[in-house]
């Protein structure tokens, strides 16, 4: 057996696998007797097939560092995560009314704004964000649908609920890991299917391909999609690669098309212009298009924005969606759920502090040593200061940006993450993990079974960002009585 | 099959660069054998490689003198000059890492590979006691991915762009051998008469062209027959005439196909009014210059008609 399973216990905290007392959760049994009949040579000889089947595959991500741009492989763990489909069902109900509302509010901004009139979010924070982008009023996406991909990040407490943590709405990225992590699995781990059903996740891009195809402004058997990518050493330049392959889809940069005096978008290709009819962009509004937008951005495409308007193409997500991706109005989203569907939310949101409310100011700036703080538009894990692990200078440091600007900070209590057995060195360790759904928005609603679990790698850290060293696991969902 | 205008873009100059790679590392092996066979004294100078590489400027820039140790080093471990095979490697490894979707899946980690080779082996390759066995290997690898690609390609138009670029670059280095074999030593040969018919051979192999030419002509070497065999001998596959049938080839099926193969029909023409017996070797140096200019066309022509160009 190797070190670490004897003796595996979670005090205080939530573990995925392994109850408080030590012994497997049911959905985790199979799994875990396994696993712990395995010697140590033979779990080292496992995960080095898993590294080696990550080289073969080509799987990475890109790091920017001072020396330039570093394919780094993609950092896994052999110790699958196992979730029961009953379990499942709700979270992914949850999931899928956080994403009708979250459009109908975007919907309801970019229109007549009855969510701001009735006073039920205050207009400024909305109107003043940078994230509210004033070309895209009066637009009316097919379905009411402006969000199209959301991936949201969810964590579990010490009694093991799950927390919505954040929307990600603007291009989020990690599917592709998600599917390639089943894939590793397979070919590493193949006894431990043999007595589980497991939901499959590899039809992603075949649901994403419909999802964007239901978008097209013209009636065609087989509509052209296109993923945008700002190219090759953007971090997620794999994924893009992946997604534009799995749906049979051109992957194409700024460069490559272009908007005609008709106000459609066509590719060059060798047999000449080919009109396009939906864009899947994986570039954020800002560098879309230089003529609606930053005018410096050269990954873009010029009048793009104007053939959107005009309905000669779709976008997804949909320029303008980032309005609900924000950290400030995350916290109204349980409000929205009641506003727009009047419903209860199915799954919690964690409770937020805004510091621009002279309250909750109050209140955060007395606790900064139990509370995480979060800046409003930051994504990747930047600009966090987790309370409890800072020093009183990164206190004394955080309160002054946040006198100085209250709009851009939030603040959260500390949540005990939840923790899996995870394969460390040469023992299996707890470690905390977070997970991201991914949510498809169409004419219909769809959560991927399961999604992308990323684990701390660091003893102790919270911090599960692949940028930062972040690992990940292959996520189950599984079938059966449990 | 659609196929983006940037795509076929880079692999016509992956295809191109790989060429380009064992063309030199060929040629500079060639050139290799060539100067130990010849007594000390009347060798010929080290810059010939420089001149059929057009690399008269990049060594300039770099070197004051020209030794066999420059020359090398600048065409076998310069990662900076347009003409050096590490050059050529890295550009083609830079092209095939966005078109990876269109390629067999081996092609990027072979053409990974030999990019790693490169790095790891050619600074300690210039000496002369591991400079052919680097070279033999980088020809090899480039024929692996050549072989690869033929074998395992769809016949659509990813494998033509890439065939287009291939056949492109072969013309063209077949006839800079052939011009400097031509025009330059020959001319001022007084002191290199003697030598005549053993730099031919060597520009015979530095095209892979030896055995071929044996069978087909003889075992004597001789200028007229070398220059007819390179531009004219239609069944090998690295002669001037093949690799332009070749181009016509693929271009035909191309939509818009109509101001290229205008030129490639020009270059038809010109090949077949070529009558080697019957010209000077001045005659010869301004046929060849006018030919690589015929060839720059197409490759304009190409480039301005599937290429990424900018909006009507």
């Amino acid at each position: 057996m190797t070190k670490g399973w004897k003796g595996y216990q979670a005090v205080d905290l939530f573990d995925e696998l392994i109850t408080a007392k030590g012994g497997a959760r049911t959905a985790a049994r199979q799994a875990l007797r396994l696993l712990q009949g395995l010697p140590e040579e033979e779990m080292i000889a496992r995960r080095r097939s898993a590294d080696l089947a990550i080289r073969e595959m080509g799987i990475s991500f890109t790091v920017y560092t001072e020396g330039g741009n570093i394919d780094r492989a993609w950092p896994f763990d052999i110790i699958p995560r196992i979730i029961t489909a009953r379990e499942w069902s709700q979270v992914s109900l949850g999931l899928q009314q956080r994403s009708r509302a979250l459009n109908c509010f975007i919907d309801d901004i970019y229109n007549q704004q009855r969510i701001l009139a009735d006073g039920v979010v205050p207009a400024e924070i909305v109107l003043d964000s940078p994230n509210f982008k004033a070309p895209c009023m009066g637009m009316s996406p097919r379905y009411g649908v402006w969000a199209h991909i959301c991936g949201s990040d969810l964590v579990r407490d010490q009694s093991g609920r799950f927390f919505v943590l954040e929307d990600n709405l603007r291009v989020p990225s990690g599917v592709s890991y998600m599917v390639e992590n089943r894939e590793i699995t397979k070919r590493v781990l193949p006894e431990l299917f043999e007595n589980y059903s497991i939901l499959p996740v590899d039809d992603y891009p075949l649901r994403l391909y419909e999802t964007l195809a239901q978008l097209s402004p013209r009636t065609r058997r087989r509509p052209t999609v296109v993923v945008l990518t700002p190219g090759i050493y953007n971090s997620a330049y794999f994924e893009h690669a992946f997604l534009a392959q799995g749906m049979g889809a051109e992957l194409v940069e700024g460069p490559d098309l272009f908007v005609d005096t008709d106000d459609c978008v066509y590719m060059r290709t060798v047999d000449g212009p080919e009109r396009v009819d939906v864009v899947y962009r994986r570039i954020d509004e800002e560098f879309m298009d230089p003529e609606a937008f930053r005018a410096d951005s050269v990954l873009g495409v010029p009048g793009l924005m104007r053939a959107w308007k005009q309905g000669n193409v779709a976008i997804a997500n949909a320029p303008g969606s980032g309005v609900a991706d924000d950290k400030v109005i995350y916290a109204f989203v349980p409000e929205m759920i009641r506003y727009y569907l009047n419903e209860k939310p199915l799954v919690n949101s964690v409770p937020t502090y805004l510091c621009m409310r002279e309250k909750d100011r109050d209140y955060v700036l007395g606790n900064l040593d139990k509370l995480v703080v979060k800046p409003a538009n930051e994504s990747g894990g930047y600009g966090i200061m987790v309370g409890p692990h800072s020093t009183r200078a990164t206190h004394r440091e955080f309160a002054r940006l946040i006198e100085k600007d209250p709009r851009n900070y939030i603040a959260q209590p500390t949540l005990s993450l939840s923790t899996a057995p995870t394969y460390v060195d040469t023992s299996v360790e707890p470690r905390h993990l977070d997970l991201r759904p991914f949510i498809l928005q169409g004419k219909d609603c769809w959560v991927t079974p399961g999604g992308l679990t990323r684990v701390a790698m660091k003893k102790g850290s919270l911090v599960v960002n692949s940028s930062q060293g972040g690992g990940s696991k292959d996520t189950w969902i599984v079938e059966g009585k449990s | 099959m659609t196929m983006l205008s940037s795509v076929a873009e880079r692999l016509y100059w992956m295809s191109r660069y790989l060429e380009r790679a064992e063309d030199t590392a060929r040629l500079v092996g060639a050139y290799n054998h060539l100067i130990m066979d010849i007594p000390r004294g009347s060798e010929p100078a080290w810059d010939i490689m420089i001149r059929i590489l057009d690399a008269v400027r990049a060594f300039e820039d770099r070197y004051r003198v020209v030794s066999e140790q420059n020359v090398i080093r600048l065409l076998i471990a310069d990662t900076t000059a347009p003409c050096s095979i590490p050059f050529a490697i890295a550009s083609a490894r830079e092209n095939v890492r966005t078109t990876r979707d269109v390629l067999p899946e081996e092609a990027w980690e072979l053409v990974n590979e030999l990019h790693l080779y490169v790095g790891e082996a050619a600074k300690s390759s210039v000496g002369r006691r591991n400079r052919h066995p680097f070279l033999a290997e980088v020809i090899a690898r480039c024929q692996m991915i050549n072989g690869l690609l033929l074998s395992t390609l769809s016949r659509d138009h990813a494998y033509r762009f890439i065939k287009l670029g291939r056949l492109l670059e072969c013309a063209d280095m077949g006839t800079r051998v052939v011009d400097v074999g031509a025009g330059d030593i020959l001319d001022r040969a007084g002191s290199h008469a003697a030598i005549e018919p053993l730099l031919w051979s060597v520009l015979l192999q530095a095209l892979s062209a030896s055995s071929a030419y044996r069978r087909e002509v003889g075992p004597i070497v001789e200028a007229n027959d070398v220059v007819n065999f390179v531009f004219t001998q239609g069944n090998f596959p690295r002669s001037v005439k093949f690799c332009v049938a070749g181009i016509r080839e693929e271009l035909t099926p191309l939509s818009n196909h109509e101001p290229a193969l205008r030129v490639i029909n020009r270059i038809r023409r010109r090949l077949k009014g070529l009558s080697v017996e019957e010209i000077t070797r001045e005659e010869l140096h301004i046929f060849i210059d006018d030919f690589q200019l015929q060839l720059n066309a197409l490759h304009q022509s190409i480039a301005d008609t599937w290429f990424r160009i900018d909006a009507p």
